[in-house]
């Protein structure tokens, strides 16, 4: 890495951080919510770092534009007063179980890691949009379609659950 | 450390966030929020890991472009569920709609 490439690399994973620590610790979900889209344009940078501004592009086109969209709209259908949705905050003991679950997983995936390094190489590798787009349509094209036929799935189904008839209020 | 001990640190320290997330938070958009920060902690492995190795880069990113999918699927049918749940209890905070223990 160039000395540029390590201060953007500082400079993303401290946003990255801060996001989610204000992601998971703030009280009111609104809060929560903004530290998650700071988090995700983080995630976006680092992947613009990894030389694939295809998916740093797709990350702020779905998570951002999408899926924290969608987030709020169920921070606002389920009323999260002023005040904020958590009320009072969890008790010393829940926080305790908490870090512990998940420090636990995390200790042993980072000893895992600093154990057993794997080589890696300097410069990312560049792959061209030309080369995802005719994989897409040629080894990968089975999970291509499967995936729309997933979402179209899950909207229909989304639209059925919160179906409400009429007169049976 | 090489580059991508580093890259896995941060999707590490992510994934790390979103466990104590969804354990703390008690209200299932929280939960949401946490499971989200999960799935980015994912992706971002995925594509450093196919970046920075001799690995198929092109697989990486396409497998991390299903995720993202995957997690709009998921996040579409998580709202109207929590939609349900408020509608059929008044809340959505995980201590009110437990029913098993009464």
């Amino acid at each position: 890495m160039e000395i540029m490439g390590k201060i953007a690399f500082a400079v993303y994973t401290v946003v990255i951080l801060a996001g989610a620590l204000v992601a998971v610790g703030s009280s009111s979900l609104v809060r929560a919510l903004v530290g998650l889209i700071t988090t995700l344009v983080g995630v976006a940078g680092m992947y613009m770092l990894l030389n694939s501004p295809f998916m740093a592009f797709m990350q702020l086109l779905i998570y951002v534009g999408a899926v924290s969209v969608l987030i709020f709209f169920a921070v606002m259908l389920t009323r999260a007063d002023a005040s904020g949705e958590e009320g009072k905050p969890a008790s010393i003991r829940k926080h305790l179980y908490a870090l512990l679950g998940a420090a636990s997983p995390a200790v042993i995936l980072g000893w895992a890691l600093m154990t057993r390094p794997v080589e890696s190489i300097s410069t990312p590798t560049e792959v061209g949009l030309n080369a995802l787009g005719h994989e897409l349509l040629g080894s990968y094209f089975l999970p291509f379609e499967i995936i729309s036929a997933v979402l179209m799935i899950a909207m229909s189904g989304a639209v059925l659950l919160a179906w409400e008839r009429r007169g049976r209020k | 450390m090489s580059n991508l001990v580093l890259y896995q640190l941060v999707a590490l320290t992510l994934l790390a966030a979103g466990l104590f997330g969804i354990m703390k938070r008690r209200s299932l958009v929280g939960m949401l929020i946490a499971v989200e920060l999960m799935l980015n902690g994912a992706g971002l492995s995925i594509v450093a890991a196919a970046q920075l190795t001799e690995a198929n880069a092109t697989l990486g990113q396409l497998g991390t472009l299903f995720v993202m999918g995957l997690a709009a699927a998921e996040a579409t049918l998580v709202l109207s569920i929590i939609v349900v749940v408020f509608r059929r209890f008044g809340s959505a905070k995980t201590g009110e709609i437990t029913t098993l223990k009464e």
